[in-house]
């Protein structure tokens, strides 16, 4: 009790002298100033808080806050110079060391002071806009230590050092590193970023430029990019270890610029190991790790999107106009195919799956099946393949894998329509020959078609199915009313096909014979019978039939052959020897076709069901051909095929051209004439560019004919040229 | 033994006192409390275990309690300034002040005290600080009261008439912003900024047209969120408009130009709109012959919505609008006559009419002898109005009086303010302004 009452006297004198005593500041401050010097050299412990605390108050109740505030300045300031010259003097290794250790207590001392001071803090300071201690504190730091001209740039070099050896593989104080990056980062972010983050970034950049030309000069591309990665998230860890966060974009981007985008180019085209050669080599680690690098720069994906494309491009015009290729139209179009899936590979599993390299690869694709005028043909004969023999034993899901596949081709076809007419040829030999393998793969085909097209496409490929199964039931009408009649005849199946639908072409029937003839004037007369107003024609051309046949031995074999042939081995029922002119003459069948079907029936090895004297690969119009009694197969049935070229030859091809070329004129002229109703003033280019857009799901018009068409219809008066300007067309209703 | 460790004795002025740690903790970092029971500070009671503090006991008592219950009672024997005195020792001060009155509500103010000044009446205006104290401005003078109603040394501008005083809010709690007339053939007036306790001007905004700094005179004050402050300008020649500034450097930023035929330069009030981004300007009678009311778009210089009654019938004489405010929240303006009758008028449409909600008043016919024109706020969904020496309270969707905040003496209200929850309401007649704030939330 003793003691308080002391204390209490003291104070009333305090308060007592406070006007009278001129030196009351000064000896209160004397007070505060000895704690402060206490703080710094870890003596707090004999200070009163209270006391500190209560002083303080008095000082700036008592309108002393300036000279507090000065003093706190003053005495802080020469702390922090005695600190200075303290770290200075430490020894090279130890200069991170004792600066860290400073400024942990030199936070400590500060915030002790602080709540001595609490009072001063919260009121005189923010009524006379002084800085509040706490900043003060920082400031004076900065501005004695951290800015000191002997420490700055030994910080800054020690610091860049510090980095520079743990790129160069050696091991640092990281703990060390982050305190001292965190305390520039308390003294305020303009701080970091002077004296530390802009040097750093100027010594990473030049540091990077010129292991990014070493690494170029020794490194193929894989390996220079490997180790740009492994710089770039060395980087990035760093940052997450000891930096600023904000720094992580910084530096990372200038190890991009540096190490990417400046050797971009060079890496792309690097002999033996850039890009093309990744592709080639489907390497999907380097090219994912490339798409990954150079998407970060700018421009650097458009450089390899540019550089595939253009190596797609040239790779795939290499294939389609290789003439060893078009030889096989299935292997051209196998081809395509594993070229497809090799990129889609590459795009999916190291390009991201992106859209702007799938459009590329695309575009690149269709730019080169259109190179060469038969792809349309050879993707019909590849599906015809498939669906003949190919699909055998495959399952349901793999039949729609390879339809789907080839689909894809199918889109970047530009001439669709010339795709339909071969199609149509061959699906109608499919069905006619009855090989097709899969009704349900066939008509998930044209399904396809159809969402790809459209309904007009597909229309005629569907009609051609009817026509199958309507002649089916006919077929079965036609023996149930016959009943007993035919019994012992040959057997007849008849396609009622309609015209317009099939690829037929008006063929002069041949003669058939007699015992097929009477079965088909029979299946006329029911069949006109049961349908009016209708006309058949014979495609003697396209049937095939199966006969019995006994050679030397008593040897049987069932023989399929195709109704040209039937006729000719018909023939020889009766005779043993016929010359070349007598089956002409008996059969009326053209000559070229005459000459392929007794080709295959004579010269074919191991097929030969007639021999032919003289004996040669040809025939030619002197020829005899004789019933070959020694014939002999390991199998019942054989099958006699006709030398039929798969492909189409130079001729054929010609006409089919010319059909299309035909086809396409009204289709054209259909456009132009859906354009011309809804604008009814037009002017030519604008007509061009909308019909091109309208038929490009079908073709690529050509804008010569276009113009043609514009004429045709002008002539026909459905348009007619502006009298003013003769470049605008009118619609005439 | 955990309870003995966390156990605190203080010997306060010679008496003791005993809590917890955990109630000290509730004081915050900022306080006495928590600096002393620092780390730093090996901190050693006295052989008694106690720890002495040379304070007022009965004050310690009052802030404990706070402390402990999170309510302010202060015994009668205990002068207020003695307790704020205190609680800014402790670092308290907060505490008290959100203990002291609750979050404002106009349908529950009670009148705090009566506050006299020096001179005598015919104020110019008052203006509530963002912390609850406010400003009084009285001819050349700007009168400083803080939170505690403690007066602090007044501001002089130098003979010059102050028209408006503003706070510029919660980031520079000291800071207050003047508007003044231009004194003639001295470049002086205009506004300066000032330090509310020291006094001191921190910088003046200056208006400059074509390159050249002209001295005028600004009337109505307003500040938006992005610290920029607006005032109305009356120049020599050509500086009639709106000028803004930058809060944080004082440089002009921008100037509207009044047009030809329309009035700026004159307004009597400015209100910030956030929603439309606009400036409300409304000159009003009796300054002018005419009423203007026009939402300014700064960023396209361009008028987005006007109205004035120089239009309108001329038998509308006691329809004169006297204050109007916009209401952002309902699309309208409201706009309040010499009666008190309140108007509306649809922000969405241009040049509407008033649709005036017509409200028998008792005082119709029957002014005292030194009226005063009415003047409206808006404070989170309640309007207010001033109209003789009461203030009216209108809530919900239709605007009906729900509260009037009514003192017996001191003349007309000449104008009222609302900020830092409180409301200030200056009288005309005699330098007396009434502080109103709701009561804490009870306790049960």
């Amino acid at each position: 009790m003793s003691s308080q009452k002391k204390k209490n006297f003291q104070i009333e004198a305090f308060k007592h002298r406070v006007v009278v005593d001129p030196k009351y500041a000064d000896r209160t401050w004397k007070i505060l100033e000895h704690a402060i010097h206490e703080i710094y050299n870890h003596n707090a412990s004999g200070l009163s808080f209270e006391e500190l605390y209560r002083n303080a108050y008095n000082m700036v109740l008592h309108k002393f806050g300036e000279k507090l505030y000065s003093g706190l300045v003053s005495t802080m300031t020469l702390h922090l110079k005695q600190i200075a010259a303290s770290v200075e003097a430490s020894q090279g290794s130890l200069f991170l060391e004792e600066l860290n250790r400073n400024w942990a207590e030199h936070t400590k001392a500060l915030q002790m002071i602080r709540d001595i001071l609490m009072y001063m803090d919260r009121t005189f300071i923010p009524s006379t806009r002084k800085t509040p201690v706490h900043e003060l504190g920082l400031n004076l730091w900065r501005d004695n230590i951290i800015r000191a001209s002997n420490i700055q740039t030994r910080l800054k070099e020690t610091l860049l050092e510090t980095v520079q050896k743990e790129r160069n593989g050696e091991v640092i104080n990281r703990s060390l590193m982050r305190n001292i990056v965190k305390m520039l980062m308390d003294l305020g972010p303009s701080v970091y970023q002077q004296d530390f983050e802009k040097p750093f970034l100027d010594v990473s950049g030049n540091f990077y430029r010129s292991e990014s030309q070493q690494f170029i000069e020794c490194c193929d591309c894989g390996n220079y990019l490997k180790k740009a990665e492994k710089r770039l998230n060395e980087e990035i860890e760093r940052v997450s270890n000891y930096l600023d966060a904000q720094s992580e974009v910084k530096i990372t981007n200038v190890v991009e610029k540096e190490m990417i985008e400046s050797q971009m180019t060079r890496l792309v085209h690097m002999e033996n190991s850039g890009l093309v050669n990744m592709i080639v080599d489907d390497k999907y680690d380097d090219l994912g790790r490339i798409y990954n690098l150079f998407r970060r720069v700018p421009n650097g994906l458009m450089l390899i999107r540019d550089v595939m494309n253009s190596h797609i491009r040239e790779r795939g015009k290499q294939l389609v106009t290789d003439p060893e290729r078009v030889k096989d139209p299935v292997e051209f179009v196998q081809c395509l195919l594993d070229e497809k899936a090799k990129h889609d590979k590459i795009v999916n599993l190291a390009f991201n799956s992106d859209k702007t390299f799938q459009n590329a690869l695309n575009s690149s694709f269709e730019y080169f099946i259109n190179l060469n005028v038969r792809s349309p043909e050879f993707i019909s004969l590849f599906v015809d393949d498939k669906l003949r023999r190919g699909l055998k034993g495959a399952s349901e899901e793999d039949v729609e894998i390879i339809l789907d596949k080839v689909m894809v081709l199918f889109r970047y076809l530009q001439e669709k329509d010339v795709f339909e007419k071969y199609y149509k040829q061959h699906l109608a030999k499919r069905l006619l020959s009855g090989r097709s393998v899969s009704e349900d793969a066939e008509r998930s085909l044209i399904l396809k078609l159809k969402t790809e097209c459209g309904y007009q496409f597909t229309s005629k490929l569907e009609g051609m199915f009817t026509d199958m199964k309507t002649s089916h039931d006919t077929m079965q009408g036609f023996y149930e009313a016959m009943g007993r009649a035919l019994a012992n005849g040959p057997i007849l199946s008849v396609q009622v096909l309609t015209t317009g639908s099939w690829p037929t072409q008006s063929i002069p029937a041949c003669n058939l014979p007699h015992e097929i003839l009477t079965v088909c004037e029979r299946f006329k007369t029911y069949y006109l019978g049961t349908h009016n107003g209708r006309r058949l024609t014979w495609q003697t051309n396209m049937g095939s039939a199966d006969i019995k046949a006994t050679f030397s031995g008593g040897k049987k074999h069932e023989l399929n052959v195709s109704t040209y042939q039937m006729c000719v081995l018909m023939l020889f029922n009766n005779v043993d020897q016929l010359s070349y002119k007598e089956i002409e003459q008996a059969v009326e069948i053209p000559t070229v076709e005459l000459k392929r079907c007794l080709q295959s029936l004579a010269c074919a090895k191991g097929k030969n069901v007639l021999r032919k004297e003289p004996m040669s690969k040809d025939v030619s119009e002197n020829d005899s051909f004789f019933f070959n009694e020694s014939f002999s197969s390991k199998l019942y049935k054989v099958k006699i095929g006709t030398v039929a070229a798969q492909k189409e030859s130079e001729p054929e091809k010609q006409e089919t051209r010319q059909r299309v070329e035909e086809d396409r004129k009204p289709q054209i002229e259909a456009a132009i004439v859906r354009i011309m109703k809804a604008r009814r003033v037009l002017d030519h280019n604008n007509i061009v560019a909308e019909v091109t857009k309208q038929l490009q799901s079908r073709f690529l018009a050509n804008p010569i004919v276009i113009k043609k068409r514009i004429e045709s219809l002008i002539e026909r008066e459905f348009l007619e040229r502006d009298r003013e300007d003769r470049k605008l067309y009118r619609y005439l209703a | 033994m955990a309870i003995q460790k966390d156990r605190v004795r203080f010997n306060v002025g010679g008496k003791i006192f005993e809590t917890t740690a955990t109630t000290l903790a509730i004081a915050g970092r900022d306080s006495y409390f928590a600096a002393m029971f620092d780390d730093n500070w090996d901190l050693q009671p006295n052989p008694a275990g106690e720890y002495f503090i040379d304070r007022n006991p009965d004050c310690f008592a009052i802030l404990l309690d706070l402390l402990r219950t999170g309510e302010l009672y202060v015994p009668p024997n205990v002068p207020e300034k003695l307790l704020y005195r205190e609680a800014l020792f402790y670092g308290l001060a907060d505490h008290v002040r959100s203990a002291k009155w609750g979050r404002f509500d106009g349908n529950r103010l009670h009148l705090l005290k009566s506050i006299t000044g020096r001179a005598p009446g015919d104020g110019t205006a008052i203006r509530a600080s963002p912390e609850g104290g406010c400003c009084v401005a009285h001819g050349s003078m700007v009168h400083i009261y803080d939170w505690m109603l403690e007066e602090h040394p007044p501001i002089n501008l130098d003979y010059q008439r102050v028209n408006d005083a503003g706070w510029v809010g919660p980031v520079d709690p000291t800071g207050l912003v003047i508007s003044t007339c231009e004194r003639l053939g001295r470049g002086q007036g205009g506004m300066g900024l000032f330090n509310s306790t020291t006094g001191e001007l921190r910088y003046k905004f200056s208006v400059t047209h074509e390159n050249v700094v002209k001295s005028y005179t600004a009337g109505a004050l307003c500040f938006n969120d992005g610290y920029n402050l607006f005032s109305s300008c009356k120049g020599r020649s050509n500086e009639y408009g709106i000028g803004m500034w930058d809060q944080n450097t004082g440089q002009q930023v921008d100037f509207f130009y009044e047009p030809s035929g329309w009035s700026l330069g004159d307004a009597d009030k400015l209100q910030w709109l956030n929603g439309s981004n606009c400036l409300l300007v409304a000159t009003l009678f009796p300054r002018k012959d005419n009423c203007y009311i026009s939402l300014l778009d700064f960023r396209s210089k361009s008028m987005v919505w006007s109205w004035s009654d120089m239009w309108s019938p001329a038998n509308s004489d006691d329809r004169r609008v006297r204050d109007a405010i916009a209401m952002e929240e309902n699309g309208s303006i409201c706009v309040v006559n010499e009666f008190e009758d309140l108007g509306f008028m649809d922000l969405r449409r241009d040049s509407g009419s008033v649709r005036w909600s017509s409200r028998s008043r008792i005082m119709k016919g029957k002014m005292p002898d030194e009226p005063c024109y009415p003047k409206l706020a808006l404070h989170e969904g309640q309007l207010f109005s001033s109209m003789n020496d009461c203030i009216s309270v209108f809530c919900g969707s239709d605007w009906v009086l729900t509260s009037r905040l009514k003192r017996s003496f001191g003349g007309s209200i000449c104008d009222f303010s609302i900020g830092g929850d409180r409301l200030f309401a200056l009288h005309s007649e005699e330098n007396v302004f009434d502080v109103w704030e709701t009561p804490p939330p009870s306790i049960v």
